[in-house]
């Protein structure tokens, strides 16, 4: 890792009763794009804050470049720009104006990308904050963001609201970032867009990081889907070690392995197999795998 | 879907009738608020009431007041004509009539605005929609609960009102008093119409509130005009305003006007009722001017910024405050007319000696010194609204330090509070100019600089009460400023302990200009501000950033 752009170091907020984030350690390094994951209500929003000295710790403490966030505030602040998954601007103001005094507030504004970022998310800047929807209303805090061309971007659920074509300019405008060597903490429920952006992914339940590391990291601690077509019988593969799942339709059995495939290998090779098909887990299928029933039944922190 | 499986699904439980849904949210709502402002509109009418019989004691006092204002028309065009300013009756209809048909009309217009438009900005319009109802049935519900709000609003204040009226010294009649009441509301009906009616075409509630609050203005210009008492009285006929005036009630009750009440009131909610159905959710029948071109020369920064959203509240409070201060310029030489020992004694409980046009403004001052206290309020309001709306973050996420952002707020307020008081100042002075009193301009620059003083005192609690508690700073804030309008309101009527008087602020103001301001006093009260503020800015450095 290089150098790091975000430390978290037991970072902990409670709120009354509830720990919203408890013992969070967690580097992020320089240029590097981290998925941050997590249900509804894990501490992802909260740990955000923290990170932006919007709300103060419990316990430990963060750094942006090796900033305090909350007594270096102002200073940690010049190297990052921040995306909200709620945009509540100042509905008097049109958007043009919305960007010029966000700018100004930021203090350095790369007009020519700005520029060409209103034409990319195809902004009507002359119109008032008001009369926005939603989806415009994230694009101004978006562009506000990128305009900026920090080493820092925190992105909480940034392509709410916006339609898919949107979501694929963020896309693009992510990727160069990154290729610019810019740091991008990337808060999202579109695991896809995480999957497709993300170097490696954090993930927190229940205010406390349960699993961190590249996507390929992540996989392999997952199950492997194999699925077989069979010519003749169908053999059972329930018994067999590592094997879970099992589910068969007619001739096609389906089910995960987890460890070595080399026992399911053995079973198969006496069966008269037309098809073998083998996928690693999605994003979606790891995250599922980690919150599963549980996510649905317990109820969720802060 | 298989039968067992339809039968193993649980009952549905009944639920409220989809129906009733929106009448019933918009009552219980409204009907909260209404009670809440009866019980101001009826404390304005008892207070009325029972301050006369304490400081016009005698006939030769109230035959004074009858003569210094019965025929004033500087008089008549702010508070409508005083017909019997020698009885209780006529004095009461003359000193709360105006004020509470402008109040009751606030609350009518701000009240239809929120609950129909203001739920429809909020999204919350649409979950109905989607229901069981159509556009125009929501709306009709949405006008059956305001009306249950506007009952509440006449109940209550017909029952204080009432109340009052069996005091021995008042003796006013029940029947008169609930005409009495039926009086003071009329304008809030008619303005829960207009407010349902600009609902429907402007853009947004802001909108719809602001234009329901020019047509307010307006009926009140051509209801002054008519009162004023240059030849065109018939213009009271154009105005709604001027039909609730025509009510006339407590001295000769004309009941024929509440036909032109009645009619305009069931016109424009019909209208608003039929425009519902031809307008999509969301926007108004009337082209919004929701494009313009950027104007920056503000947006400089936090500073700039601040200034360019209070601006437009400051420009209507300024010019609140020119009206007042020109007002009370023109009238000047008629209060200080005045002269009885029982007024002098009220005037020397206010801190002024003698009577004249100097001591009449120097306790009508402090009309000028609430209006300040309210922008005062409204500046922490406006502050926690940046906070709990979320605004606020998009600059403290930003090179921008707490400190310095609310630094920000503060030279604004104080500025606009400033600016406002200097207002009030010079626009008396040219008022007395113009009625021939020939006032000293520097002794009333002092004295719209001495009602600064609680201003800056009151906005100091607020932003410490801001730092502190962010979600209770507005309720903080108009709590002080209400307690001590009432304790200075009580003090005036010879009621309540010295103790109890010295925890109004207004009470510790100088009574300038009939007094000099008492400089070292406003430094006090204006320290204790700066430093409640300053415990306020130490508060908010420390505390999370809370939304609503």
């Amino acid at each position: 890792m290089g150098q790091v752009a975000v430390h978290c170091e037991g970072l902990s907020k409670r709120y009354g009763p509830v720990d919203a984030l408890s013992q969070l350690n967690l580097d992020v390094a320089e240029g590097e794009v981290l998925g941050y994951l997590g249900p509804n209500g894990a501490g992802k929003t909260t740990t955000i804050r923290l990170l932006l000295g919007l709300v103060r710790p419990t316990a430990g403490r963060a750094e942006i470049f090796g900033l305090d966030c909350q007594h270096q505030t102002v200073e940690a602040h010049r190297r990052l720009a921040y995306v909200p998954g709620e945009a509540n601007l100042w509905p008097s103001l049109t958007g043009a104006e919305t960007l010029h005094v966000l700018g100004r507030a930021q203090g350095w504004v790369d007009e020519a990308y700005r520029d060409e970022l209103v034409r990319l998310f195809e902004l009507d800047s002359a119109k008032k904050v008001r009369a926005y929807s939603k989806g415009n209303r994230q694009k101004v805090t978006l562009i506000a963001a990128l305009m900026c061309r920090p080493p820092l971007l925190v992105l909480d659920e940034p392509t709410s609201g916006l339609d898919p074509l949107m979501e694929q300019a963020f896309r693009h405008c992510i990727g160069e970032a990154k290729k610019r060597g810019q740091t991008v903490f990337l808060s999202s429920h579109i695991l896809s867009e995480v999957e497709s952006l993300c170097d490696r992914v954090a993930i927190l339940r229940h205010g406390r990081l349960v699993e961190t590391g590249t996507l390929a990291d992540m996989r392999h601690l997952s199950a492997l889907t194999v699925e077989a077509t069979f010519d003749g019988a169908v053999p059972d593969l329930s018994r067999v070690a590592g094997v879970s799942s099992v589910h068969a339709n007619g001739r096609v059995v389906r089910c995960q392995v987890s460890g070595p495939v080399q026992p399911l290998l053995k079973v198969l090779a006496d069966y008269p197999v037309t098809e073998l098909l083998s996928r690693e887990p999605s994003l979606e299928e790891l995250f599922l795998a980690l919150y599963g029933d549980q996510a649905v039944k317990e109820p969720v922190a802060g | 879907m298989p039968a067992d499986v339809v039968t193993a699904a649980p009952p549905l439980r009944a639920q409220r009738s989809p129906t009733t849904l929106v009448l019933a949210r918009t009552a219980r709502r409204a009907v909260r608020s209404g009670a809440l402002w009866g019980y101001v509109l009826g404390i304005v009418v008892a207070s009325s009431a029972v301050s006369y019989t304490r400081i016009y004691k005698t006939q030769a006092d109230r035959d004074h007041l009858a003569a210094a204002f019965g025929s004033n028309r500087a008089a008549a065009a702010l508070f409508g004509p005083a017909p019997q300013l020698n009885t209780v009756a006529g004095f009461t209809v003359f000193k709360s009539l105006m004020t509470l048909m402008v109040l009751g009309a606030v609350w009518g217009l701000l009240t239809s605005t929120r609950l129909l438009r203001g739920e429809e900005d909020a999204g919350r319009w649409e979950l109905f929609l989607a229901g069981q109802t159509t556009r125009r049935r929501a709306t009709a519900q949405a006008l059956g609960g305001l009306a249950a709000g506007v009952t509440t609003l006449w109940a209550v204040t017909a029952v204080i009102s009432v109340l009052s009226g069996q005091y021995s010294q008042v003796d006013i009649a029940a029947g008169s008093m609930v005409y009495f009441s039926v009086a003071q509301v009329a304008a809030a009906v008619m303005f829960l119409a207009v407010g349902a009616l600009t609902s429907q075409l402007a853009g947004n509630r802001r909108r719809a509130a602001s234009s329901a609050g020019w047509f307010l203005g307006f009926c009140y210009a051509v209801r002054m005009v008519a009162d004023a008492g240059i030849g065109v009285h018939w213009l009271i006929w154009l105005s709604p305003l001027g039909w609730v005036e025509q009510l006339r009630p407590l001295t000769a009750p004309q009941p024929l006007a509440l036909v032109p009440i009645a009619v305009f009131s069931a016109g424009v909610a019909f209208l608003a009722l039929h425009l519902a159905a031809f307008r999509d959710t969301g926007s108004g029948l009337l082209a919004d001017h929701d494009r313009a071109p950027a104007r920056l020369w503000l947006l400089t920064g936090p500073l700039g910024l601040a200034i360019r959203l209070v601006r437009p509240a400051a420009v209507a409070w300024a010019l609140a405050l020119a009206a007042t201060g020109l007002v009370l310029g023109l009238i000047a030489n008629a209060g200080g007319t005045i002269s009885g020992s029982s007024v002098q004694t009220v005037f020397s409980r206010w801190g002024v000696p003698g009577t004249g046009a100097t001591a009449f403004l120097g306790v009508t001052f402090l009309i000028a010194a609430v209006l300040v206290g309210f922008i005062a309020a409204g500046q922490v309001t406006a502050a926690r609204e940046e906070e709990a709306e979320g605004r606020l973050e998009h600059l403290l996420v930003r090179p921008v330090s707490r400190a310095s952002w609310l630094a920000g707020r503060a030279a604004v307020a104080i500025a606009v509070l400033l600016i406002c008081s200097l207002v009030a100042g010079v626009t008396t002075w040219l008022g007395t100019t113009a009625a021939g009193i020939g006032a000293n301009l520097g002794s009333l620059i002092g004295a719209a600089l001495n009602v600064a003083a609680p201003a800056l005192c009151i906005w100091g609690f607020g932003t410490l009460a801001f730092g502190l508690w962010p979600r209770a700073a507005s309720y903080v804030v108009y709590g002080i400023l209400a307690w001590a309008l009432l304790v200075e309101l009580i003090g005036g009527i010879g009621a309540g302990s010295r103790w109890l008087l010295d925890t109004s602020l207004f009470h510790q103001m100088a009574s300038a200009p009939a007094v000099a301001p008492n400089w070292t006093t406003n430094g006090i009260i204006i320290g204790i501000g700066a430093v409640c503020a300053a415990g306020g800015l130490l508060a908010f450095e420390s505390r999370d950033i809370q939304g609503a």
